[in-house]
């Protein structure tokens, strides 16, 4: 072709996204320290293999002491072997509670925001009715009741924070279903299902993806609160019970709830620097700012 | 050895004078109103039907017992001036100090040592304190007969301390059931050196000086109050800033520490001899691999006493080896002692054919623990158990229903537990090992399910025995017999202190601590 060169190159608007996402410095380093954070989940037990319930010195060494980068506890076991090991079970809660959430979150509000009439009434009261539960509260009760195991926690977290991607998915849903060409699917004879899935939901996604993302971190956040509290399986190391169980020695011992904080507090804090760059990237209306 | 029969026989020592611990040059000051705190809100005020220190604190100020115990475990005349045992050791006579009167006005009689001996042994849940008293005669007003089904030594501590309260038959008498009776809990009509003023729930019980009390001159202080604060750190910023005078059953070592570095405070260790409290891991002796005496020993030698002492309670513990408190002069030092040897451990478990397998595991267990200061333990054992490859799972409990469910039906392989000896073994020991005890839903029975017929026939005979050096002997073999085959292994005294302002005279230092009367107690100036 000849002449006209400056038409502008069409573009998949995924890859928008991610050049956008990548222009965000903040968020370029918050995903490069989770992908770091992630990694030490995964392969740092098998490179530091000391047991985390293992007493392997003098209750409360200090930072540095004898080959102890960050430390012992209360009953000599070495708190570094604790946070790593810890890494892979938050991550794992903030995930699969996060998961959790969306899963019900979606459908609830899908099913609302595209039947309207009594389907909406009666989803969003349930909505309402979880929203209106003091959600700290709601989950200590569940897992009290049914004991403090992982799963159970986990489950507790999803159940309480669903409502806000349910009425996100719903407003969305409210918005694109009146437009075009979702009429014009709707035309051509696309069914209930197809419609909500594969023509809605896929527009619906972006505030959702960015939702799910924070929600990682406040589930793990969740996660650490239900543990300070004691509600939490003590065969398991998170960072939370390494918090709650050290808690009475934060006046003796500081470094042994310090340590354990600062990877709650920088992970989530990545976790929600990350959503703000998904948010700008995946937010057309934002790329011209 | 003390001779507890000894003592009960030298009764007639009526006139003894109280020696105050505190030296000579302290004349005790009267007046002032002294702030101390107890750990838990009462239920309510009246320990005739309720155990517990928390409603015994409380107790022991509003209702005087018969008698008092000194820091030498030697009773004094209380509101018995003096008593007598009858030589067949059959009957006990109480005679009454005369002109004592109840908070009402109305006197104090030998009817109403009946009537609470009676609501006692009707409704307190230490069913064995009274268990032998037949009846009680009353030929005069100033005089109660006891009279008993077989001899029963421990009734002498049974008639001290918060454990027999002299309550008002014409008050509680009213036909009401006594556990539930409104004025457990206000308007108490007491028999003790102060009356209540008022008892809120979660905040305080205040109490004042009780103006007509039989002892001439007592209590000191005009007034007590008493802070319900459950929280241990914030008892501990109170004591340390001066807000507080007195803390009683302090058991966080940490606390303890800080505060003993405090100049103007002093914490002692003193005064729990009679409450004994005892730390101990439990076993399901009746199922699972912890019916195995092999087991039980060689996790015996995976768990170092030691460390438990120096690293959880920072060295503020004592030893416990046997199932009676240190502090008691009943305790037999010569007993199986399972110092930390994990090689021993291992071969024990090895000879009795539990190998090795997945993981370097023999088999796996469950740990619980009774309530979340004892979290630690079981984490320990953990740790320690691992060594010699037992696989350990710790339970954790969301109150204390649940754990005490848990372990009363036998659902359980091991728990962590502190249990109080109530000064004679027959209240706060025996109930742990008699086969006659293993009663399901009761927490604090025997709920390892232990049986052993020469320990049930020992501690019968003990029960009963009235010659000091012979009950001794019994209650030796006992220690013996239970230190080798392990219902329960003791490892410390739960280190309980009593931390006052240097301010306070007179603290409640003998065997029964703050559970016992404290109208000795006075403020300097």
């Amino acid at each position: 072709m000849s002449g006209n060169t400056n038409i502008d190159q069409a573009r998949h608007p995924a890859a928008d996204a991610v050049a956008m996402f990548f222009k965000n410095k903040p968020a370029i380093v918050a995903l490069f320290v989770l992908v770091l954070i992630i990694i030490a989940g995964l392969i740092g037990p098998l490179l530091y293999p000391i047991d985390p319930f293992d007493m392997v010195w003098a209750p409360f060494g200090l930072p540095g002491e004898d080959g102890f980068i960050l430390g012992t506890d209360y009953l000599g076991r070495d708190l570094f072997a604790g946070i790593l090991h810890g890494t892979r079970v938050s991550l794992q809660v903030g995930l699969t509670a996060a998961l959790m959430t969306v899963l019900i979150g979606v459908t609830v509000g899908a099913l609302a925001g595209y039947f309207l009439g009594w389907v909406e009434e009666v989803l969003m009261r349930i909505t309402e009715f979880f929203q209106v539960l003091p959600t700290l509260l709601f989950s200590m009760v569940i897992v009290a009741l049914f004991g403090a195991s992982l799963p159970m926690i986990t489950f507790a977290i999803g159940l309480v924070s669903w409502p806000a991607v349910a009425r996100i998915t719903r407003a969305e849903f409210l918005r694109i279903r009146e437009l075009e060409y979702v009429t014009a699917s709707r035309a051509a004879g696309a069914k209930n299902l197809k419609l909500i899935f594969k023509v809605i939901l896929p527009n619906a996604l972006p505030p959702i993806i960015v939702q799910a993302a924070l929600m990682v971190g406040s589930a793990i956040l969740f996660e650490a609160g239900l543990s300070f509290l004691g509600l939490t399986d003590p065969n398991i190391v998170s960072w939370g019970q390494i918090i709650g169980s050290n808690r009475p020695y934060i006046l003796d011992a500081s470094y042994t709830v310090t340590f354990p904080g600062l990877a709650i507090f920088i992970t989530v804090l990545c976790l929600s620097l990350v959503g703000d760059g998904l948010n700008d990237a995946l937010n057309p209306k934002l790329r011209q700012r | 050895m003390h001779s507890l029969f000894k003592m009960m026989t030298l009764a007639a020592a009526a006139t003894v004078v109280l020696s105050a611990p505190a030296s000579a040059q302290d004349t005790p000051v009267k007046g002032g109103t002294m702030v101390m705190t107890i750990n838990q809100t009462p239920r309510h005020l009246n320990p005739a039907v309720q155990s517990g220190t928390a409603t015994g604190v409380p107790g022991a100020q509003l209702f005087a017992a018969p008698l008092r115990y000194d820091e030498d475990w030697t009773p004094q005349p209380y509101l018995a001036e003096s008593w007598e045992v009858a030589e067949d050791g059959l009957s006990v006579t109480l005679n009454l100090v005369e002109g004592a009167v109840f908070h009402d006005g109305k006197p104090i009689t030998s009817e109403d040592v009946a009537f609470s001996v009676k609501t006692i042994q009707e409704n307190h849940p230490f069913k064995t304190m009274f268990a032998p008293v037949t009846a009680v005669e009353t030929p005069d007003a100033q005089t109660a007969i006891l009279q008993l089904s077989q001899p029963h030594p421990a009734l002498m501590l049974a008639m001290s301390s918060q454990l027999m309260p002299i309550i008002p038959k014409h008050v509680y008498g009213d036909g009401q059931d006594p556990k539930t009776h409104p004025q457990n809990a206000e308007n108490v009509v007491g028999s003790g050196p102060f009356k209540l003023v008022e008892f809120t729930r979660d905040e305080h019980v205040i109490l004042e000086r009780f103006d007509d009390f039989f002892m001439e001159g007592r209590p000191y202080l005009d007034k007590l109050v008493m802070r319900i604060i459950k929280d241990p750190s914030a008892r501990a910023i109170g004591l340390e800033n001066g807000e507080i005078h007195m803390g009683t059953f302090e058991a966080v070592a940490r606390d303890i520490k800080r505060l003993q570095a405090v100049d103007s405070l002093t914490a002692t260790p003193e005064g729990y001899a009679a409450i004994g409290p005892i730390d101990w891991l439990a076993f399901n002796t009746a199922t699972g691999n912890t019916a195995d005496v092999n087991v039980r020993q060689a996790i015996a030698y995976a768990i170092d006493r030691n460390f438990i002492i120096k690293a959880i309670h920072q060295g503020l513990a004592e030893e416990a080896a046997t199932g009676i408190h240190p502090g008691s002069p009943l305790y037999e030092t010569n007993v199986d002692n399972y110092e930390l040897d994990l090689d021993k451990a291992n071969q024990i478990l090895d000879d009795a054919g539990y190998a090795r397998g997945d993981g370097d595991m023999r088999f796996g267990l469950t740990i619980d623990f009774g309530w979340p200061e004892l979290k630690p333990n079981a984490e320990y054992v953990k740790a320690a158990l691992k060594k010699i490859g037992i696989d350990v799972t710790v339970r954790s409990s969301p109150d204390f229903p649940t754990w005490a469910n848990r372990i009363s039906n036998y659902e359980f392989d091991m728990t962590w537990d502190t249990v109080f000896n109530w000064g004679d073994p027959v209240i706060g020991v025996h109930r742990t090992y008699q086969s006659t005890n293993i009663k399901p839903g009761v927490i604090w029975s025997n709920t390892q399910s232990y049986q052993n017929e020469r320990v049930d026939e020992l501690l019968e005979m003990a029960g009963i025995e009235t010659d000091p050096s012979k009950r001794a002997e019994l209650y030796s073999e006992f220690q013996k017999i239970t230190a080798a085959e392990l219902p329960v292994y003791w490892t410390n005294t739960l280190p309980y202190h009593t931390v006052y302002n240097n301010k306070v005279g007179n603290p409640p230092l003998g065997i029964w601590a703050s559970s016992s009367p404290m109208d000795l107690m006075y403020l300097k100036p």
